[in-house]
């Protein structure tokens, strides 16, 4: 019964001529997406292609001066590579760098926004950690045409435009009621129209997306694309099932075909466009992120108390960290780099309990706005696919925290170099970043949620629009 | 004639069901958002005020210190917050708050706001202006769609004709109505908005302000009235209303969703940025050139050397170390002026497309005046980046030139308060709404032509097509 | 074959159907007569389980439709006043659609011929859209879907509205052949004539009730058409 009415519904589609135009256009829609999101992943990797030379280059010239400093050249102190400070300072920072993950393509998220790379030096945390990359702030403000873009706007609408007169054109045509006269229940004829329309877009989209992502060169076998994979084919289906759930729900009331698009469309409006925006503005008006003026303002009068006290504060320091007391305490006084660690050390240890409630109360307010999100499944949908290709806001706090971790290592590397005033000779030894790329039991862990939060409510959707269907006035 | 279907228009459309709940909704969220948009503005203000005032005072009490080391240690300027953010916040969240002026640098703007939000934000905050550009001309088209095509349908367009109503003036006279309509929802917003923008007398911002608001108010009113001729023109032409509302919500998810992110790839495709890595690259290799900064002592020694008629810089009555350093800044301050007017010049030859792409989707010219107008584009921010760079510039020339008038050799020149004093408090003016509007000539123009075409179609579709 | 017992309906207050006794046997022609409302389209929508029943049942051989109605379905057939197909399919793609929807796939092309055949479609219009089909060309296709079916009960609603009078014939002679093949009819129709021509009971209904129920043989064209002015007035 069920492959007849899906073989059936296959011929009445594909012999509507709009259908197939709009369907082109979704097809060149999806393929524009995923090229611009390969196109941006290409962009970063040049970028990180073009770092990670410079950084090679300026090792070689630094070598290349260090051997000629041996062979008896001159230097002025700030540019001496030998110098400790200026080799974890100014000369010799490394790059720490996010690469893109293997499904990035699907989605450019927020990795127009969030830095991707940052060079590391001895300089404070909150030097290294602000650079951005270069966007025009009017590009960031409108967002890009990537996959996500479209499927999280166009697939429902085209879900609903080929769903959402499903009963109600056969009611008007006249057919509806020869076909229930046949032992044919009103559930197993709409579940075969939806399961069709269902396999028709959902395919469309997987195929079209995989072909777009072979294309464009990206290897879909990887350790790390199959599992991102599976999860954003999840999405994919979760979210056609919730918008497929309404228009079944529509059908089931028994409406016009006029007053479905109506109530779809206003569906579509509410959920996509209405409802993110109100609740990103009760977001910024109920938990507003702090104040980084404020910060700007802590951070400034920390360092000035700290640089006050200069010279005690490195008394301080050695009682700290007696390790590093060599025997001629007076001498290092006078050293300008020395004592420059220690009131660097005591501003970040003033600083941080500022930095700390900062950054406590900045993941409180993204936390809650975090689990508001379920209030729209067109959130949901954006967290997931975002999740999935990598771009989101979580791998980047991964990726920040890996940096702190190899910003601590760094320092922690020079400051006793610094201290014992030796000669750094070997530019190889100085510690190097690899990003450690998330498990795929984390994001599945993150997306998942947001897959029940769309699976849930379409299948409460289907079950009371099945139940409905009994109250469906056939004639 | 006109007018009296206006007033029948008018009336109809008040008397609608339909229209009451969703003007009812565009009140209630344009009203809320102002609400919103007011809170932002008013905190923002006020720590802007208070880091103002602290950065200041930091550097005024500053203790003896070699001016050089003032001068690295520097100053931090703040971007205030236009009080028209409160309609359109523009680029604001994505543009950093805060800059640090210190000497040999020019550093960039930190701490963009977006930055610390997370990812739904990027679905856009319910601003004034997204209920300007976004939900209103659903609205328009919503109560414009069946306007000729529905009359024609119930029969009624026939009897007006019959009874000698001419095409044109019942084209007309539906648009003045739906205009009038559309001005009766808007104007509660709007004046609470004019009252909330009088009482934000801070920051000396009022002197400018009712003319950006009569331009923003303009604007707008410019592109309701060229969207509400797109719809009528359509529902004139269309053969049924369902066709009508078809093309129209094609038309709007265009123009409204799809066009800025399309257009705004194209742009960046025909004029690109560099990566951050390649600007810094290429800005680090210009700014490190000795040969040149030798060039420049070597012309600046015997310049000096002329006119204190002495062969030696032991000589000089005032100390050369600070016209080494004056020129250290010069050479620099080319250098960035070079690079970073570049790459500024190509973010506003992008911003310029978009402008010119509104020929096919009037969004986009509405959406750049908004932001311009309301001084949350990219050009108004240049403009503060270029003003706080002038300020840096003008601390250096003034340290500077403390050391080299009073550093003698031999000695540490400490200078205190009575120089910390010399430099004056940041102060920024935005720029006139004339400056503003030169930005955007060719939106202007865009929108014009939308209106005045739209209305040409809309007449003619009215005589010729009305008839069965 | 057919048969209800107390079928009442009542929507807001008003009854439409006032306690409907009434039996179809196998072979029987059973004609409903009655003005506009007067309950006849009614009984043929409780029969198809469209809409439930106020009291009492309606059974399709033997079976209660409201607890069989997927079973039930299987015996009945249903000719509505406009038998509307799909119209960008041909006549026997429609055939083939139903035919397999009232578990009867794998039909063979000859096989559909043969029932295009025997309700009186040539076999060139088999392939034609169903939208280039006349009123009485789709409703012969409809009656094919119903002997394709092998349906021991038709229910038809208004059959011969709009047909000129050699479809009207031809309907006629349908009929008497699928009574002769023991299908049970009950047919709701306005046509007198018709009525007396192919059926073999009428019964006449006013304002829901069944108010008489005679066999044709009782009358003669003139009779029937007195009897039934006759319980027409109030």
């Amino acid at each position: 019964m069920l492959p007849r009415i899906i073989r059936h519904e296959w011929r009445a589609l594909t012999a509507d001529a709009t259908l197939w135009v709009v369907g082109a256009v979704f097809v060149i829609a999806i393929g524009y997406g995923v090229w611009n999101g390969a196109h941006w992943v290409r962009f970063q990797r040049a970028a990180i292609a073009t770092a990670t030379l410079e950084e090679s280059e300026r090792y070689g010239r630094l070598r290349q001066q260090i051997e000629e400093l041996a062979r008896g050249g001159t230097v002025s102190p700030f540019a001496d590579p030998r110098s400790p400070s200026n080799a974890g300072g100014r000369l010799g920072p490394r790059y720490a760098v996010l690469p893109p993950a293997a499904l990035a393509p699907l989605a450019v998220g927020q990795s127009d926004l969030l830095p991707y790379y940052f060079k590391v030096s001895t300089d404070s945390r909150d030097a290294v950690v602000s650079s951005t990359e270069i966007e025009n702030p009017q590009r960031l403000l409108v967002g890009r045409f990537d996959l996500a873009f479209v499927l999280i706007f166009f697939y429902p609408i085209l879900i609903l435009a080929l769903a959402y007169n499903m009963l109600s054109a056969e009611q008007e045509q006249g057919t509806l009621a020869l076909a229930l006269s046949q032992p044919l229940s009103l559930a197993t004829l709409l579940s075969g129209k939806v399961l069709l329309r269902a396999a028709v877009l959902v395919g469309t989209v997987v195929l079209c997306t995989l072909a777009a992502l072979v294309v464009g060169g990206v290897d879909l076998a990887s350790g790390g694309a199959l599992p991102r994979l599976a999860l954003w084919l999840g999405a994919v289906v979760g979210y056609g099932a919730f918008w497929f759930g309404a228009a079944m729900l529509a059908a089931s009331l028994g409406l016009g075909s006029a007053a479905n698009a109506t109530v779809l469309a206003s569906v579509w409006l509410m959920f996509v466009v209405v409802l993110p925006a109100v609740f990103n503005l009760a977001a910024t008006t109920f938990f507003p992120v702090p104040s980084r003026m404020e910060l700007v303002q802590a951070v400034r009068v920390a360092s000035d108390e700290a640089n006050t006290a200069g010279s005690a504060l490195l008394a301080q320091y050695y009682e700290d960290h007696p390790e590093l007391a060599t025997g001629d305490a007076a001498q290092a006084m006078n050293d300008f780099n020395v004592v420059r660690v220690a009131v660097n050390d005591d501003v970040e240890r003033r600083v941080r309990p500022v930095i700390a409630r900062y950054e406590a109360q900045l993941t409180r307010q993204q936390q809650l706005v975090d689990r508001l999100r379920f209030i729209s499944p067109a959130v949901l949908m954006q967290s997931a696919l975002y999740d999935v290709a990598g771009t989101g806001h979580a791998r980047h706090q991964a990726f920040l925290r890996q940096v702190d971790a190899y910003h601590a290592a760094w320092r922690g590397f020079f400051t006793p170099l610094i201290f014992q005033k030796a000669r750094f000779a070997d530019y190889d030894t100085t510690p190097r970043f690899t990003f450690e790329e998330e498990a795929p039991s984390t994001v599945a862990g993150r997306v998942l949620p947001a897959l029940a939060g769309l699976f849930l409510p379409a299948l409460v959707l289907v079950w009371i629009a099945l139940a409905r269907l009994a109250r469906f006035p056939i004639v | 004639m006109i007018l009296r279907i206006a007033r029948k228009e008018l009336l109809d459309l008040l008397r609608d069901g339909r229209f009451r709940v969703l003007a009812g909704l565009v009140l209630v969220v344009s009203l809320v958002s102002l609400g919103a948009g007011w809170k932002a503005y008013a905190d923002l203000s006020a720590q802007h005020r208070t880091a103002r005032q602290a950065t200041r005072e930091q550097w005024l009490n500053q203790p003896k210190k070699n001016p050089h080391s003032a001068a690295h240690y520097g100053v931090y300027a703040f971007k205030p917050a236009s009080p028209l953010a409160m309609i359109d916040t523009g680029v604001d969240p994505y543009v950093g708050v805060a800059v640090w002026l210190e000497a040999h640098k020019q550093n960039e703007m930190k701490y963009r706001p977006a930055q610390d939000r997370t990812a739904v934000q990027r679905f856009g905050s319910m601003t004034g202006a997204e209920v300007l550009q976004v939900l209103v001309p659903l609205f328009i088209v919503l109560m414009a769609f069946s306007a000729f095509a529905g009359e024609r349908e119930q029969g009624t367009l026939r009897q007006l004709l019959s009874v000698g109503a001419r095409p044109r003036d019942l084209a007309l006279g539906k648009a003045v109505g739906m205009a009038s309509a559309l001005a009766l929802i808007l104007l509660p917003a709007t004046l609470v908005c004019v009252v909330a923008l009088t009482l934000s007398t801070s920051e000396g911002l009022l002197a400018d302000d009712p003319t950006r608001v009569l331009g923003l108010s303009g604007v707008y009113v410019l592109y309701f009235a060229a969207l509400t001729a797109v719809s009528l023109w359509v529902s004139a032409w269309a053969s049924s209303s369902r066709l009508a509302l078809v093309v129209l919500l094609s038309f709007w998810f265009a123009n409204s969703v799809v066009a800025p992110r399309v257009v705004s790839d194209l742009a960046a495709w025909l004029h690109p940025t560099p990566s951050a890595v390649e600007f810094q690259q290429a800005l680090d290799a210009d700014l490190n050139d000795p040969a040149e900064m030798e060039q420049r002592l070597a012309r600046r020694r015997q310049e000096l050397f002329r006119q204190y008629h002495v062969d030696s810089e032991a000589a000089l009555p005032i100390a050369f170390s600070g016209i080494s350093l004056q020129e250290g800044e010069e050479h620099g301050n080319d250098v960035f002026d070079r690079h970073f007017g570049a790459l500024f010049d190509q973010y506003e030859r992008q911003n310029r497309t978009t402008q010119w792409a509104a020929i096919v989707a009037p969004t986009l010219a509405a959406g750049g005046l908004s932001m311009g107008l309301s001084g949350t584009d990219f050009a108004q921010h240049r403009h503060f980046v270029h003003a706080a760079e002038a300020y840096r510039r003008g601390i250096q020339r003034t340290l500077n030139g403390a050391i080299t008038a009073n550093q003698k050799p031999g000695q540490v020149y400490l200078a205190g308060r009575e120089l910390w004093d010399q430099v004056a408090p940041f102060e920024y003016a935005p720029p006139p709404t004339a400056w503003v509007l030169r930005q955007y000539l060719p939106a202007l123009g865009v929108l014009l032509a939308w209106l005045v075409g739209a209305t040409a179609l809309l007449l003619r579709a009215a005589s010729t097509a009305l008839v069965d | 074959m057919l048969e209800a017992q107390a079928l009442t309906k009542r929507y807001n207050g008003v009854t439409a159907l006032d306690a409907l006794t009434l039996t179809v046997a196998p072979g029987d022609v059973f004609c409903l007569l009655g003005a506009n409302g007067a309950g006849k389209t009614t009984t043929i929508n409780l029969f198809l389980n469209f809409i439930a029943p106020s009291s009492g049942v309606a059974l399709v051989n033997g079976l209660d439709v409201t607890r069989e109605p997927l079973e039930t379905k299987k015996y009945l057939a249903y000719i509505p006043e406009t038998v509307m197909l799909y119209r960008n399919l041909t006549g026997l793609e429609n055939l083939e659609y139903f035919a397999a929807l009232a578990g009867k796939p794998d039909l063979s092309r000859a096989r559909m011929l043969a029932y295009f055949a025997e309700v009186g479609l040539a076999a060139e219009a088999a392939d034609r859209r169903v939208g280039t089909y006349s009123k009485g060309m789709r409703q012969k296709v409809g009656i094919a879907i119903a002997i394709a079916k092998g349906a021991r009960a038709l229910l038809l609603d208004e059959p011969t509205s709009g047909l000129d009078p050699k479809a009207s014939n031809e309907f006629s002679d349908l009929l008497r052949r699928m009574s002769a093949n023991g299908v049970a009819v009950l047919m709701a129709t306005h046509d007198l004539f018709r009525a007396k021509e192919s059926g073999t009971r009428v019964g006449i209904m006013k304002h829901g009730t069944l108010v008489a129920q005679h066999t044709t043989d009782e009358f003669g064209h003139a009779d029937l058409e007195r009897v039934y002015l006759e319980h027409m007035r109030d």
